[in-house]
């Protein structure tokens, strides 16, 4: 076993590695030379320029506040949302799960623009509403604003973290609950210092991972952070190569590094706080029960309050989308609007050339990109979490690598590496891309759960005969289903929404539906934009279904 | 239907207006093919008539101003170069050139276009991104709506601005120093006019492509922003503010790949880009402030007006004007 480890540690950082490092490398080289390619004379300006910027000091507090609050928002909804939905007998618990990834699955430029309909301080819906209460009238709750950009980052993160969260949930062991309620702990006291402590690997990787995705967020900074005049990084970035023509990337890559430091610096924190992964074994050999708390008399209160939640925070600004997919123009809700519905839009999306062939590309891309990121993400997950050695936290650094880059400089890394291969301009550059840069979807649910696995497990396959990969398929898999179903969950909707590497990567023949969110973007067309973002929740939908119901088939436990 | 009605028209109409050099059309037909980078949108009906009537296919590829150059550049260096044909706003169409991406071609569809249309031989400038004051004509009436850009700064319109960040979008700093050089008597007038605008605080999007829903939606009353707009959004209650002075804005060039595959279907497709039918086809489905003579964007009132071309600024003076603006606009 160890030397099939030995082996199975070095030739999954070389395949991670050769798929994450060459665009980064890419980005290093382009950040050190003159001119606007990868390649040029060595020059240090661009980092002096970028760093010695009087307003970086300022971009970086906003940066902080708005990267830990939207992480906090996103962790702490998905706690409760997990928790309610697995270890409760809270009602439509189905209903809830999918709310919960609904945000995953819209193009977040959109469900940001339907939060500016919502609450801008002109004439947002939610404003307009309110300020018919008396005392109210002039209110004017402004999206424009860092609170805004953490409420919105947050939710679109939630799905992230949910994810993460919720396999964790499900395979805890009650008996451990149980053990402290009889040593006299209260209810509250045994959430606090038995279930939450015992969850602390899977809610750091929820944190740290929202973290990372926050601060390569662009759609939130853009479209409610700009028009606030609230600068991040990632906003600064966008205007350090904007202005002009000539964008340079390298320049945006060399600030981009600080964001990169950041990231790895994060993991090798969330590596030192979970080092003891023992304590947090929750299904060993002695007996796995996960079971249900019932809620009795709180059971429809609690329904009551999360469901009014979801409906405000997800369900509402889907609904704008609905809504704005239908009416001729951006316009406020009124008689007049409502006689000029029409499915216009939705013919015209339907009607586009490209559509089909697009449409064709994403599902094929979702659903074996997915599969296939997911089977890699379960070797590199095992290695990270079981073999624990110098290599196996190289590893997982290299798995966050292209992930951690801001968006608008990554897909130009992509570039830069695929033009130097026969794969420029084939799906295939699309299907690695996604896999590489979006790894950590994969890694981070399967890495919590194989965290909660006890080596005696596989101690006993081994000594019955089996080797290690029978080990994995017939006794680990099974036990990581909740994990797998949650990492191809995130990366199957990642993939049918991606817009970062797609309108970098795509040429014609590749379309991907990403193409046409670009294109009724940059012409503000948010009619078509929303028909579209609505007929990709129906896709994602279709997926998680899918997935859903694959995992219940293979699932070992009965909840 | 749509699609079936147009390759019709293409079949009947383009073939008198499109005489293209039978030797061209037999050396274009034997390449197959021809593929166009460009940073337009709503291509893809005249490339449908192209591909009718020539029997090419012609593909077409959408890149963003701000991808453009890095896109073109890290292919063509590769030798990757896939495009046959580029169009992209014209100070990228300099850069390209000065890297030796483009050919020396001059297209005979294009003689009766202006001359300063033609500053070389490898870049044909067939439009302009004109950049005007649309306005919600059921907010404002055209007898308020501004008459002068000076109006802008009457603080009635405080807050019910929107426009592109005036220190990163290139076309906006190139709009606002157009607006120096060609029509503010004096620099303390321009100056005045900035300050002005600035602190009516109007609110700052990424590009162009933001500033119309604001306005449609009510959000906002006054946007400066793409006259285009009008026709693309119908029927969304927009106009624009007939002014005294000049529309502006950045010429649009094209020209043909130097490492082009296709170089016959290349020119082809060039020719045919720049005939009269095509250039009223974008005008008339996207608005498009087009240079064939004679063809106007069906908006009521364009053909009357003086929409002139900006000078190509350098990458120096945009980035040193960016600077300027953001202290001006208060960008801190």
């Amino acid at each position: 076993m160890v030397n099939k480890r030995s082996v199975l540690t070095p030739a999954l950082i070389a395949l991670v590695g050769f798929l994450t490092v060459c665009p980064v490398v890419m980005l290093i080289f382009g950040s050190f030379s003159t001119g606007l390619g990868a390649f040029g004379e060595f020059t240090l300006d661009k980092y002096i320029q970028g760093y010695t910027d009087p307003e970086l000091g300022g971009i970086i507090l906003n940066t902080i506040i708005f990267v830990l609050g939207s992480s906090f928002v996103a962790t702490g909804l998905a706690l409760l949302l997990a928790y309610l939905n697995t270890r409760t007998d809270i009602p439509f618990k189905f209903m809830f799960r999918i709310i919960s990834i609904i945000p995953m699955m819209i193009p977040h430029i959109l469900f940001s623009v339907s939060w500016v309909l919502l609450l801008n301080p002109s004439n947002g819906l939610i404003n307009l509403f309110l300020r018919q209460i008396p005392g109210l009238e002039n209110l004017a709750i402004n999206i424009y604003s860092l609170p805004g950009m953490i409420l919105v980052e947050g939710l679109l993160d939630l799905p992230i973290a949910y994810l993460i969260l919720a396999p964790a949930m499900a395979s805890f062991d009650i008996s451990l609950e149980e053990s402290s309620k009889v040593c006299g702990g209260s209810t509250l006291r045994t959430l606090f210092r038995v279930t939450l402590p015992v969850l602390r690997p899977a809610i750091l990787a929820a944190f740290i991972l929202s973290l990372v995705r926050s601060l390569a967020s662009f759609a939130v900074p853009s479209v409610i952070g700009m028009p606030g005049r609230i600068y991040v990084l990632a906003t600064h970035i966008y205007q350090s190569i904007a202005t002009g023509f000539a964008a340079d990337f390298g320049k945006a890559a060399a600030i981009g590094m600080s964001v990169l430091a950041t990231s790895i610096t994060l993991i090798y924190v969330y590596r030192y706080l979970t080092s003891e992964s023992e304590k947090y074994v929750t299904i060993s050999s002695r007996g796995y029960r996960p079971s249900v708390i019932e809620l009795k008399g709180a059971r429809y209160p609690m329904f009551g309050l999360v469901g009014i939640l979801s409906m405000i925070l997800i369900v509402l600004p889907v609904l704008v989308l609905l809504y704005t997919s239908m009416v001729p123009y951006s316009m406020i809700p009124s008689a007049k609007a409502f006689s000029m519905m029409s499915w216009k839009h939705w013919i015209e999306v339907i009607n586009d050339p490209i559509s089909l062939l697009s449409l064709k590309n994403s599902v094929f891309l979702g659903v074996f990109g997915a599969t296939l990121g997911v089977t890699l993400s379960i070797f590199v997950a095992y290695v990270i979490v079981k073999v624990r050695s110098h290599a196996s936290g190289l590893l997982e650094s290299l798995s966050f690598l292209s992930f951690s880059f801001p968006g608008i400089v990554i897909g130009v890394g992509f570039m830069w590496f695929f033009v130097r291969t026969p794969l420029y301009a084939t799906i295939w550059t699309l299907l690695i891309g996604y896999i590489a840069t979006y790894l950590p979807y994969g890694v981070r649910p399967l890495t919590s759960a194989f965290v909660q696995v006890h080596s005696h497990l596989e101690e006993s396959s081994q000594v019955c005969g089996a080797g290690p990969f029978t080990t994995m398929r017939r006794i680990v898999i099974p036990l990581l289903i909740p994990g797998i179903v949650s990492g191809w969950i995130l990366m199957a909707t990642m993939f049918v929404r991606e817009l970062t590497l797609s309108v970098v990567l795509s040429r014609p023949g590749t379309e991907v539906l990403a193409v046409q969110i670009f294109r009724f973007a940059e012409d503000g067309l948010w009619g078509q934009l929303s028909a579209l973002g609505i007929m990709m929740i129906i896709i994602s939908t279709a997926l998680v279904l899918l997935a859903t119901l694959v995992g219940m088939k293979f699932k070992p436990v009965e909840e | 239907m749509k699609r079936l009605l147009i390759v019709f028209l293409a079949l009947i109409i383009v073939p008198s207006a499109f005489a293209a050099d039978s030797d061209l059309v037999q050396k274009a037909k034997a390449e197959g093919q021809v593929s166009f980078y460009a940073n337009m949108t709503a291509i893809a009906p005249i490339m449908d008539v192209f591909n009718a009537q020539t029997g090419l296919a012609g593909k077409y590829t959408r890149i963003s101003t701000s991808k453009f150059l890095a896109t073109v550049l890290t292919e063509y260096q590769a030798g990757k170069l896939m495009a046959d044909v580029l169009q992209a706003p014209l100070p990228v169409m300099q850069m390209l050139k000065a890297k030796g991406v483009l050919a020396p071609y001059t297209s005979a569809s294009a003689a009766d276009y202006p001359a300063w249309t033609r500053q070389d031989d490898q870049i044909q400038t067939f439009g302009i991104e004109y950049v005007g004051l649309i306005y919600n004509k059921e907010l404002v009436k055209a007898a308020d709506a501004p008459k002068r850009y000076e109006d802008l700064t009457d603080p009635r319109w405080k807050n019910k601005i929107v426009m592109a960040n005036p220190a990163s979008h290139a076309t906006t700093i190139s709009w606002l120093v157009g607006l120096k050089e060609n029509v503010f008597k004096s620099e303390d007038k321009w100056m005045e006019f900035l300050k002005g605008l600035a602190a009516n605080r109007p609110m700052l999007v990424k590009s162009f492509g933001p500033t119309p829903a604001p306005v449609e939606s009510g959000e906002k009353h006054i946007a400066i922003s793409m006259p285009k707009y009008i026709i693309t959004k119908a029927p969304a209650p927009l106009d624009w503010a007939r002014l005294e002075q000049p529309l502006m804005g950045t010429p649009r060039g094209i020209a043909i790949s130097s490492s082009a595959k296709n170089p016959n279907a290349a020119k082809l497709f060039m020719d045919f880009w720049l005939t009269k039918k095509a250039m009223a086809k974008l005008s008339a489905e996207v608005g498009e402030y087009v240079l064939a003579p004679g063809v106007f964007p069906p908006i009521d009132g364009m053909d009357k007006a003086k929409v002139i071309p900006i000078r190509t600024l350098s990458e120096k003076e945009i980035s040193s004007y960016g600077t300027m603006f953001k202290k001006i606009f208060k960008l801190h």
